[in-house]
């Protein structure tokens, strides 16, 4: 009979742990259609015919837009919007033979019209085009016919199909140009969708496509500046891939990993140091001479670059049949950079201020840089911004006087040669040579012409070009067709596949999570089940469960009144700094913040009751799905990591207890007392460095899912758990040696041995039920403290439960979310309180206040 | 012959208590290391030297450099300083505000002892963490958001500790020879339950201190503490975390750091417990 009350506790406890996990069992049913996107950068507007931001190619190009050509992974020119083209009067016209039938996206008709609106568009003085020089070789546009668009030219130009390939001579339709900034109207096989500013960017599939339909029903954009950030997505498998992967220092580890596949490409992009000319002291030859003598392009290459780049000396890709190798032509001399420094009249050098937009290359070179310039006595001020920043001040306004960025255009040689380009150089020979170079159409007099271009640029040291780097795409294995090569910056997914995602947009998202009823339930059903096998009083239990009402409701207005009342505007919280008024009351709107604080309120706790949490500001799908799905890693890993913890703890403490006067029993005290000292996430960091990184038994973290099967989805959770049980073991047993000395001085037990019973039975009958009291307690704040503190283990493993969400969350601003998760775990400790408190009245009888029974 | 200060004061102090020496020896490495790198590091922290990157501990870098070339004893000795001034600074608010409250509700009763009780209940539904991240999710991330946000946790800590150790002075005689004497509540128990209570909470302070190092580690180590360029023992962590398979030993220092530095905070509180105890004073 006592031992069966013994028992009860724990058998109430497995039977929620068995109700809670059960429900893994509905796991979501095979994915195909969707690929979720890793890009480092958030394009400022997605207009290619009206900015210069490779950024903005790199999501509309191809999926969205689409030009009369399109460049090939191979970089030559193949036909799209034009079916084919006749080149005439010795490259002065060009024919373009159109599609018929083709719809821009609106619905609205695309015929020769447009072709002509958009390159007369390109082309006229007030054009914001990144590309207008080129286009202002255009002499005519004229529609022949409805699907014949002849182009004539002033003189002609080299390669003038691969130009009308690029992403700023897309076809735009007059009807929808005024919006393309924010929405997008193309003819490709992707529509726009949605775009979260500061979080994604949401294309799907074009039903009404004229050409091949694509294989995928959607592509979310995802934007993700940071490279540690970037790592983490992979591995939590929030992301199916990087066209263009921003931390090479991982790449060793990926390499490993069987879920990915590298793929090295070449790229256009020349990473250097760009020199205002209109500023001095950079009009000086020698100071720029100076600088290139200072910067050791290897050491940004190793350090930097971890050593994924080559060294260049001119604006040129090495992979270039006319490519010449300069970059030797000023090798790193630092004594000679002050020399030169000297001669121009900088003895003492000068102060200056480096620019560093967000990519890693350019933040993390951008530190060994100014450091490399200090050595020659040239003070450097490191002023990191953001992109939008960037184009606006530097490459719009020139105000900067150094900066790094990467050139990704292919053969953009001639950028040197505009009056207006942001590093305001000016060569007369240069120009001459780029006019030149544009009408020669002859292969090998084209090739000695840009020999010509890169050694002029390289003694003229117009820029400090550093390396030109490859493009390092990774993908899961279940991506396919992917370019692996960047002829421009460009990701061309319309062929591309991808079995591992089910599009949002397809996917059923009516199923709610109420969550808190059932909590609520479950909570009734334990009271119900005391109140009728623990005999205990109905008052006693009323006021406790009362007093558990009264705790949620104080922790539910304190969460309330932090998130939405303090920060001042949540929504302009939300969409960050630069957001503009009327998107942010659009949001506010949506939110309902526009209502009274105490309707608010209401409505949220009602949603808490009934299922309806909201819906994330940045996954745009209801947030109890996004917490449900959170809750099947979150809640296994604790129960895994608590049971762990348990068992060993309990009879370590045991025996600690039993042998305190022999060397076994130390040995075991001085173990807890190290694993309370050791920081869960260090030993979590530990176990990936011996068991995944050396012995390579486990992944260095990420969740297959439970879909994928019992086994590999606990065996994704084991050193987690681990990591999180060890610290909570050693305080067990501590907990329980104390209190098992202490019960053993009692004099019940001492009667029981006087009795003729020997030390162990003596406890065991005795001590141990009356010891397990105070340990009680602990077992329940440490199942709390474990389901709340495995959100900073879950980060070192990746593993995409509620902390990453809520970590996640939180650098989106995405406060819905975090208040709800805050909520719920919340929520979870009161409960698991109130369980313990239970469990004691069970226990021991003395404090179910029976009274006489 | 007259016996040295040190031998006839400091010394019986560990005897047979090897726990407050090692805690002791192990806490003031670590303080003396954070006030040195005030005035010396063997390197300076913000300097770059690429020559040295990921190089692994050796005699000129005892304990390695980062993929910067920087020196990562000197950045674990600066990382103590944040350390050590986040914790202190976050267990004495909660102390100042905790005891004073502990206090009032042994000495009240009724009504006020309930509402700080509750208090306590409440902040404890929040688990540690989660009110710092919630804390730091709100007005961002600082070294001033983590101090509050783990000071806030001490409060009813310190506390719940204070009312409970203060209520059975409440009910010794000499409390209430003062309360006959005519001294108020606040007077009695400045005088004569602080007192008594004061070994109790300095052992307690011990232990939260190491809690508040640990907390201190957990929230930088996910981006919510001292933001750069100030070293803390938590980014370092972060930082080299992607780059374990190439350069292992950064992943080892700090982490080191923190486990040395909690576990001589911890035999430091077993040592002072064993110190104070009463029991262990009645032998001599």
């Amino acid at each position: 009979m006592h031992k069966f009350d013994t028992l009860k506790p724990v058998m109430v406890l497995c039977a929620l742990a068995f109700f809670l996990l059960s429900g893994a069992a509905f796991a979501a049913a095979p994915e195909t259609g969707a690929l979720n996107v890793g890009v480092q950068l958030e394009p400022p507007n997605l207009d290619p015919t009206s900015g210069a931001a490779a950024a903005i190619d790199e999501i509309v190009y191809a999926n969205v837009f689409e030009g009369l050509t399109r460049i090939t992974e191979e970089g030559t020119a193949a036909p799209a919007l034009a079916k084919s083209w006749t080149v005439l009067n010795d490259g002065l016209v060009y024919e373009f033979l159109l599609h018929q039938g083709i719809k821009f996206h609106d619905g609205t008709a695309f015929d020769a019209d447009d072709v002509v609106f958009s390159l007369n568009r390109a082309r006229a003085p007030t054009s914001s085009n990144a590309q207008r020089p080129l286009f202002e070789q255009i002499k005519t546009v004229e529609a022949l016919t409805s699907h014949q668009v002849r182009i004539t030219l002033h003189k002609p130009i080299g390669a003038f199909p691969v130009y009308l390939g690029w992403g700023d001579a897309v076809i735009v339709a007059p009807e929808s140009v005024a919006t393309n900034a924010s929405m997008p109207v193309g003819t490709g096989p992707f529509r726009f969708q949605r775009w979260r500013k500061g979080a994604s960017i949401t294309l799907i599939r074009n039903e009404n496509y004229w050409g091949d339909a694509p294989a995928l029903d959607e592509i979310n954009f995802v934007f993700i500046p940071d490279p540690t950030a970037a790592f983490a997505a992979l591995f939590a498998g929030d992301v199916d891939g990087f066209p263009n992967y921003p931390a090479p220092e991982n790449l060793a580890l990926i390499e490993r990993d069987p879920r990915f596949k590298i793929l090295y490409g070449t790229s256009e992009g020349e990473m250097l140091v760009a020199i205002n000319h209109g500023k001095a002291p950079f009009d000086n030859l020698l100071v720029r001479r100076a600088l290139n003598h200072a910067i050791d392009k290897d050491v940004v290459i190793k350090a930097g670059l971890f050593g994924f780049g080559t060294p260049i000396g001119s604006h040129f890709p090495p992979h270039h049949p006319a490519y010449v190798d300069h970059s030797e032509r000023y090798p790193y001399d630092p004594t000679l950079a002050r020399k030169l420094l000297s001669e121009a009249g900088y003895p003492n050098g000068f102060s200056t201020v480096l620019t560093l937009p967000p990519p890693s290359y350019a933040r993390r070179g951008g530190e060994i840089i100014a450091a490399q310039l200090e050595a020659v006595g040239i003070k450097v001020q490191i002023r990191n911004i953001e992109w939008a920043q960037w184009l606006d001040q530097v490459f719009k306004n020139k105000e900067y006087d150094l900066t790094i960025v990467s050139h990704t255009e292919p053969l953009d040689f001639d950028i040197y040669a505009r009056d207006d380009y942001y590093f305001q150089y000016n060569n007369s020979d240069y120009n001459s040579l780029i006019t030149q170079l544009q009408s020669e159409s002859d292969e090998t007099k084209r090739n000695s012409l840009l020999q010509e271009a890169q050694r002029i640029l390289a003694e003229d040291a117009v820029n400090v070009f550093i390396a030109s780097s490859p493009k390092t795409a990774i993908w899961t294995k279940t991506v396919s067709d992917v370019w692996a090569n960047a002829p421009l910056q460009a990701n061309d997914f319309t062929r591309t596949q991808n079995t591992g995602r089910i599009a949002v947009t397809t996917k059923d998202t009516t199923t709610a999570f109420p969550a808190f009823s059932i909590l609520l339930l479950i909570t009734c059903i334990a009271f119900g089940s005391v109140a009728y096998f623990g005999r205990a009083r109905i008052s006693f239990l009323a006021s406790r469960f009362i007093s558990m009402l009264m705790t949620l409701a104080a922790a539910s207005i304190v969460i309330f009144l932090l998130i939405e009342i303090a920060p001042g505007d949540p929504a302009a919280f939300m969409m960050g700094l630069n957001a503009d008024p009327a998107s942010v009351s659009a949001l506010k709107a949506e939110l309902g913040l526009d209502r009274p604080a105490l309707f608010r309120y209401f409505s949220w706790i009602g949603g808490l009751m009934t299922g309806d949490f909201g819906t994330s500001y940045t996954y745009r799908v209801p947030v109890s799905e996004l917490i449900a799905e959170r809750f099947w890693v979150s809640l296994p890993l604790a129960i895994i990591a608590f049971s762990l913890s348990t068992a060993i703890g309990i009879p370590a403490g045991l025996m600690a207890a039993a042998r305190r006067r022999k060397p076994s029993g130390q040995i075991i005290v001085n173990a807890a007392q190290a694993g309370i000292a050791v920081p869960n996430f260090w030993l979590a960091i530990l176990l990936v460095l011996i068991f995944a990184v050396t012995f390579r038994w486990f992944s260095a973290g990420g969740f297959p899912g439970w879909d994928v099967g019992l086994l590999p989805a606990l065996k994704a959770l084991l050193l987690p758990a681990i990591a999180l049980a060890i610290p909570q073991a050693a305080i067990l047993t501590q907990i329980m040696r104390t209190s098992m000395i202490n019960t053993m001085h009692d004099d019940y037990v001492r009667t029981a041995r006087a009795k003729g019973l020997n030390t162990n039975d003596a406890l065991r009958t005795h001590a141990l039920r009356n010891a397990l009291i105070p340990v009680l307690t602990i077992l329940g704040l440490q199942f709390a403290f474990l389901l709340a503190g495995s959100i900073i283990v879950e980060n070192v493993f990746y593993l995409p439960g509620l902390g990453r969400l809520v970590f996640q969350s939180i650098a989106q601003r995405d406060l819905i979310v975090v208040k709800s998760i805050v909520m719920t775990l919340v929520f979870c400790v009161i409960l698991v309180a109130i369980f313990v408190d239970l469990a004691y009245s069970i226990i021991d009888p003395r404090l179910r206040k029976v009274g006489t029974s | 012959m007259k016996r040295s200060f040190l031998r006839s004061e400091i010394l019986p102090l560990f005897h047979g208590n090897r726990s407050l020496a090692l805690g002791i020896a192990l806490t003031s490495l670590f303080i003396m290391a954070a006030l040195l790198s005030f005035v010396w590091t063997p390197y300076d922290v913000t300097a770059l030297d690429v020559s040295t990157r990921l190089t692994a501990p050796s005699t000129t870098h005892w304990f390695g450099a980062n993929h910067l070339g920087r020196d990562v004893l000197s950045m674990t000795m600066v990382g103590a300083r944040i350390s050590i001034a986040v914790a202190f600074i976050a267990v004495g608010l909660g102390g100042a505000i905790g005891v004073p409250l502990g206090l009032l509700a042994a000495a009240k009763g009724g009504l006020i002892d309930d509402i700080v009780m509750r208090f306590g209940d409440l902040v404890f539904a929040f688990p540690a963490l989660i009110l710092a991240i919630l804390i730091t999710a709100v007005f961002g991330p600082s070294a001033t958001n983590a101090i509050i946000a783990i000071g806030i946790f001490n409060i009813p800590v310190f506390a719940r500790l204070t009312r409970s150790a203060a209520l059975p002075i409440w009910h010794k005689p000499f409390v209430q020879a003062a309360q006959c004497a005519g001294k108020n509540l606040t007077q009695i128990s400045a005088q004569h339950i602080f007192p008594n209570i004061r070994h109790v909470l300095i052992v307690q302070g011990t232990v939260q201190f190491a809690l508040a190092i640990l907390a201190e580690a957990g929230l930088s180590y996910v981006g919510l503490g001292a933001q750069p360029p100030i070293p803390s023992w938590g980014r370092m962590l972060a930082e080299s975390q992607t780059m374990i398979s190439t350069a292992p030993w950064l992943v080892l220092f700090p982490g080191v750091a923190i486990f040395v530095f909690v576990l001589g905070l911890n035999l430091l509180g077993d040592g002072l417990r064993h110190h104070y105890d009463p029991r262990r004073q009645r032998g001599f």
